[in-house]
Order: C-alpha cells, then sequence, then structure tokens
C-alpha cells in the first residue's frame, strides 16, 4: 500500500514536473498588424535624398511566456530561448509617391522573381546600451535579411514596448544593397544619369496583435 | 463624348502660331511647389508603366474606336477582348485589335477570365447594368463620360464603385489626368494670377453630330445622343468636360446653374439642342460660362480662366497667359516666348519641368518641345492602366499579407495608396461632375436656373 502510494506520488509529482516545465516553455504568439505599422528605406542619389515605404508588414513571433512587457523594469532581463520572429514584406509594397522611381526600384530588386523581403531572428540579448525606466525594452538582435533573394546576417538593435493589442517593435539598420546583389539603380531621366548611394537606411515600426 | 484626338490637333494646326520658352522656368520663378520634376520628367520619355492590364473594350462605335486604338499605343495594355452587338462596328474595331476575342454579349465578355479591366464606351444611357456588372464580376473599369445620362443611373454607378473597393474605378474626365492642365491648376493655386473672376469655355463645331446608318431601327439606335430619353444633350456629353474642368481650375462646386438652348440649325426630329450656353455660380460672385454650338465652328474650343492679374487660355496641349498691365513682375516672363493674338500678346506656358531651353522657331516647333503632346484620351488610359495596376498589386499583397478578411482595413491601405497612383477622376468626381452635367441639360431644357442643392452631390 505504501508503496503504491509512494509510487503515486512519485509520478504525481513527475507529473507536476512536466506541467511546470510546459508552462515555462508555453509561449506566446503575435502577429502583425496593418495599422501603425511601417517600413521606410532611406537612401541617397546625385540629385536628391529619397525614401520608400511600406505599410505592409506581415508575419508573426513567438515569445517564452514569461517575456517581459513592463517598461518600469529597471533592466532588461536575460532570455531564455530565442524567440522565434519571421517578417515580411511585399516588394511592390515599398511606395515613394512617385510611379517612375517605384518602377526603377523593382527593377533594380528583381521583385517579378523576388516579391517579397523577409527576415527571420536568430539571436536576441538584452542590450547593454543605456536605457532610461520607461523606455521601450532594448535588445540587440541578429537575423537573416532576404531582399532580392539574396540573404545576408544583419545586426540590428530593437526597442520593444507594449500596446493595447500586443508589442510594438522598432528598429533601424543601415545595410548595403550590394550585399543584396542590387545593383545601385542609375536611372537617365531628362537631367541625365543619376547615381543612387549604395547604403541605406532601413527603419521600422511593426505594430503585432495577440492571437 | 467628344472626341478629343481630333480636338488636339485641331489646335496646333489652327492655333500654333510662334515658338514660346519651356514651362519649368515659369514654375519655378512662380515660386510652385507641387510639381514633381523628376517624375514629370521622366514620365516624357514613356518609361514603362508597370506589368501588362489585359483589356475589354465594350462598345465599338465611334469612340470605341477611338479608344482601342489609342491602348493600341499604349505599352502594357493589350486588348484582349472586344464587345457590340451591332456587327459592323464589332468587325471593324477588330480590325485594330486582330487578337482580341469577340462578343456579341457583354455579359460574355465578362465572364472571359483573361479580362482584367473594362472600358465602358457604349451610349451613356447604357453605362448602368454594364458597370455595376462589371465590377462585380472583378474587372477594373474605365467608363467615358458622362459615366451616365441621368443622375439615378450616375449614383447607382458611383455607389457600386464604392462598395467594391477591390476594383478600380475611373471615370473618364480625361482632362483630369492631363499633364498640360494639371501643371496650370499648380500654378493657378500659387496665386500668381491674382484670385479668381470667372472661367469660360466654349467648344464650337459645325457638324450634325447625326450618324447614318443603313435602317430606320439603327438610325434610332445610333443617334441615342439626339434624343433627350437617353441623351444630357450638348451641355452633357460634350460640356461635361469644359464643366469640370471649370470646377477643378476654379477650385468649387456650384451652387447654382443656369441654361439656354436652342435648336438653331439642325432641325431634324431631334428634341436637344444644337447650340447651349451654360452658366455655373460658385461663392463669391465668380461664375463660370461655356458655350457649344454644332452650328459654327468658329474659334474651335478653348478655355480661359480669368485673374485680378492675368488671364490663362488652354487650347488643347497648349496654354497662354495674358498679364493685366498692373499686375505685378514675376520676373521669368520678360526671358519667355510670346505669341501675339490680335492685339493680345500671350506668354506662353507649357508643362516642360527640365528643359530650360528657350524654345525658338514656329509654334509647331514649340509644340514639339513639350513633352505632353499626346491627348488627353491617351494620358487619361495611361493613368488608367497604371492606377488599375498599383491598385490591384495593393489588393494582391494586402491579402497575401493579411489575408482576404476585413475590407475596411484593406479599404485604409488602398486609400495610402492614392499617392502612388496618376491622377484621374474616381467615382466622386465622376458623379459630382455628372449631376452638373445633367442640371446643366436640363437647363438648356427649359431655359431655367436650378438651384444645386449640397444633397445632390452626397453619395451617403
Amino acid at each position: 500500500m505504501i508503496h503504491k502510494l509512494k509510487g503515486l506520488i512519485w509520478n504525481g509529482g513527475l507529473a507536476a514536473m512536466l506541467l511546470t516545465a510546459s508552462v515555462s516553455a508555453e509561449t506566446v504568439k503575435y502577429r502583425g498588424m496593418f495599422k501603425g505599422s511601417s517600413m521606410k528605406i532611406d537612401g541617397t542619389s546625385t540629385v536628391h535624398d529619397w525614401t520608400v515605404e511600406s505599410k505592409l508588414i506581415s508575419g508573426n513571433m513567438e515569445l517564452e511566456g514569461g517575456f517581459p512587457s513592463d517598461l518600469s523594469l529597471e533592466a532588461v532581463p536575460a532570455l531564455s530561448v530565442t524567440p522565434k520572429v519571421n517578417v515580411k514584406v511585399a516588394a511592390r509594397s515599398m511606395k515613394s509617391g512617385k510611379p517612375t522611381m517605384d518602377q526603377v526600384m523593382l527593377t533594380a530588386m528583381n521583385a517579378d522573381d523576388h516579391p517579397w523581403i523577409t527576415y527571420k531572428l536568430t539571436e536576441m540579448t538584452p542590450s547593454k546600451g543605456e536605457r532610461k525606466i520607461g523606455d521601450a525594452l532594448k535588445y540587440d538582435t541578429k537575423g537573416e535579411l532576404t531582399v532580392s533573394g539574396v540573404k545576408k546576417e544583419i545586426s540590428m538593435p530593437v526597442n520593444i514596448s507594449p500596446t493595447d493589442k500586443g508589442l510594438k517593435v522598432a528598429g533601424k539598420v543601415i545595410i548595403k544593397m550590394s550585399d543584396h546583389g542590387i545593383k545601385a539603380p542609375a536611372p537617365k531621366i531628362a537631367l541625365g544619369l543619376i547615381t543612387t548611394g549604395d547604403e541605406v537606411s532601413l527603419s521600422f515600426e511593426w505594430f503585432t496583435q495577440k492571437r | 463624348m467628344t472626341d478629343q484626338t481630333e480636338k488636339l490637333d485641331l489646335n496646333r494646326r489652327d492655333f500654333l502660331k510662334g515658338g514660346s520658352m519651356a514651362g519649368m522656368m515659369a514654375m519655378m520663378a512662380s515660386g510652385a511647389t507641387a510639381f514633381k520634376p523628376a517624375d514629370v520628367s521622366a514620365q516624357s520619355s514613356k518609361p514603362p508603366i508597370g506589368p501588362p492590364v489585359k483589356f475589354g473594350v465594350i462598345g465599338c462605335g465611334y469612340h470605341g474606336r477611338d479608344i482601342v486604338g489609342t491602348l493600341a499605343v499604349l505599352p502594357n495594355a493589350p486588348v484582349v477582348a472586344i464587345c457590340d452587338h451591332y456587327g459592323a462596328f464589332l468587325r471593324r474595331t477588330g480590325r485594330s485589335a486582330p487578337e482580341a476575342t469577340k462578343y456579341e454579349n457583354y455579359k460574355d465578355l465578362l465572364a472571359d477570365e483573361n479580362v482584367e479591366a473594362v472600358v465602358v464606351a457604349t451610349p451613356s444611357h447604357q453605362h448602368k447594368d454594364i458597370v455595376i456588372d462589371a465590377l462585380k464580376a472583378g474587372k477594373h473599369v474605365y467608363c467615358e463620360a458622362p459615366i451616365a445620362s441621368s443622375i439615378e443611373d450616375a449614383r447607382a454607378i458611383a455607389l457600386a464603385a464604392k462598395n467594391t473597393p477591390k476594383q478600380y474605378f475611373q471615370a473618364g474626365l480625361q482632362y483630369r489626368s492631363d499633364p498640360q492642365r494639371h501643371f496650370l491648376v499648380d500654378y493657378v493655386r500659387t496665386g500668381a494670377w491674382g484670385h479668381s473672376i470667372f472661367a469660360r469655355a466654349q467648344w464650337h463645331k459645325k457638324t450634325s453630330w447625326k450618324r447614318a446608318a443603313p435602317s430606320n431601327e439603327r438610325e434610332r439606335e445610333i443617334n441615342w445622343r439626339l434624343n433627350n430619353k437617353t441623351s444630357c444633350g450638348i451641355a452633357g456629353e460634350i460640356g461635361i468636360h469644359l464643366l469640370d474642368a471649370n470646377n477643378w481650375f476654379l477650385s468649387g462646386r456650384p451652387s447654382a446653374v443656369s441654361g439656354f438652348g436652342s435648336n438653331l440649325l439642325w432641325k431634324d426630329g431631334r428634341d436637344v439642342p444644337d447650340t447651349a450656353q451654360v452658366t455655373l455660380e460658385y461663392p463669391d460672385g465668380v461664375q463660370s460660362y461655356v458655350d457649344i454650338t454644332l452650328c459654327n465652328s468658329f474659334d474651335s474650343e478653348y478655355e480661359m480662366y480669368h485673374g485680378t492679374d492675368s488671364a490663362l487660355m488652354v487650347r488643347g496641349s497648349q496654354a497662354w497667359m495674358f498679364k493685366e498691365a498692373d499686375a505685378p513682375m514675376l520676373g521669368w516672363e520678360v526671358y519667355a516666348k510670346k505669341d501675339t493674338f490680335h492685339k493680345e500678346v500671350g506668354i506662353y506656358l507649357v508643362a516642360n519641368a527640365t528643359k530650360l531651353t528657350t524654345v525658338t522657331g514656329s509654334g509647331e516647333e514649340a509644340a514639339k518641345a513639350s513633352p505632353f503632346t499626346d491627348t488627353p484620351l491617351w494620358y487619361a488610359l495611361e493613368a488608367f492602366v497604371h492606377n488599375a495596376y498599383v491598385h490591384q498589386s495593393g489588393v494582391e499583397d494586402f491579402i497575401a499579407s493579411f489575408g482576404d478578411t476585413d475590407d475596411e482595413i484593406l479599404g485604409e491601405y488602398l486609400a495610402e495608396l492614392e499617392g502612388s497612383k496618376k491622377p484621374a477622376a474616381g467615382y466622386q468626381l465622376g458623379y459630382e461632375a455628372n449631376v452638373i452635367a445633367v442640371k446643366a441639360h436640363e437647363a438648356t431644357m427649359n431655359n431655367k436656373r436650378i438651384e444645386l442643392d449640397d444633397s445632390l452631390f452626397d453619395l451617403g
């Protein structure tokens, strides 16, 4: 009897341990929202600076259950699990407000063959940089950015803050078009040959909601 | 529908007398800011405007043939289907679009999955069912202006377009896509011409407006414009473009329309006027006057916009400014080329954002210096091809990103894309112009003044 009881206690304890483990491994899923989201690419040229912007940032995030969302934290705690983050943006949704420039950009990006700009997070650690209490939580990230079908690892600081529906993720990184096999567009228009700079700034504000 | 191609040819031939200076200098000197040099200059070289949009043209009469011919010279606008229930028209149009599938029933054309967009060029009173069915069938729609011969039909069309956000709708108000007029409107908005006094436009031709046909029945059918039950007369069918241009330049919507109409020459049983005058009343006493006749061709067609400091004359793709003696100096006009019209000196204005060279030589050479020498129909259809593509790709990208679940949010996204489209008249502008045109016709039929209550323009 005692043996059976011990067995029950043992089995119960194991079940409890398993349950605890499953709770800690429980994740919270988020999906991208249209409202408020925006991704911009700012570049330069021999004529003027230019910007293209997309309002369509879709994708998913899967964070550990205890992922911090409290901006009053003094220090951003380390993560036990790297979040799963996959983002995609339709290349042709990048708009400059000038139809001709859009066409030049899409041609340079070979958007017919590679219609999506994608990003996959591979590493995420709390930032060691300065942060005031109340500011967004700061992380240093690494991930794979694929543009024009060419994948490139990028490092990027991101800020994460809670919203009514989920989380807002914002970041900015300098990339080179040539890293993705894109030859900087040099359209011939009436003013002559325009040369665009290889380096561009990619910035985004991505609003997500809990699924 | 007036034949804009013919109009431009006529204007170039008859009215261009001398050269002028490129207009970008004018825009720069006037302080205009809304122009986009890089973009507009690139337009002149006719760059690719997106992947093909495959067209079906419904209505193969005189204007339908013009549309098919214009689409044929546009890049990326293949005509894959044409439709007319009258075999002779269908066959004749088919010569300009030999690859197009021919349909006698428009519903068969709409069922053709190869067709992505349709141009509705049937008589105005037949537009409603075709447009609504086309939108339901998932086609983008370019509907000739007036979009209908009655306010009720125009409202039904506009509401159908409003309620099918996945489809792009464009009303055939061609001037709204014309780069030369956009250039001039920007110039007017700078205030360099003072403030608005009045606008005046005319369309003069000596032509019966009557088509010949092999049978009485066909003759009645093809001459729908001469019948008050099926047409909104010259004030509506022709005048809509001029009335709408006046609204646009004067930045307003009229509060009343007065009209006078008479049948002075073509006494062939028609019950609509062959000559009409229309006056539109705007706030602060500003008015516009449009006169249209089928009885005399003198001075053809043009628009005049009078401000306190200068007047602008627009003839086809050309324009001139006539300054008042006491108007402030703008600076650039000293160097600009000028043309003389009787005792008046017109300063040549041309929408050319990049060619800062002085145009010398004859008026024909000056015309060639303008990058915008295609017809208003060309620009309107070019805008439609581009905009339909932007709209369609926007819908596809949104659904691929977020699913096909929320038309309201999709509508918000499509609104964001407006800045990426080329200028064109949508359903609201098409409807408002139609209201004015129908009421103008009503006024000319009864020689009376009609108040245009705001509720008339409200689509709800």
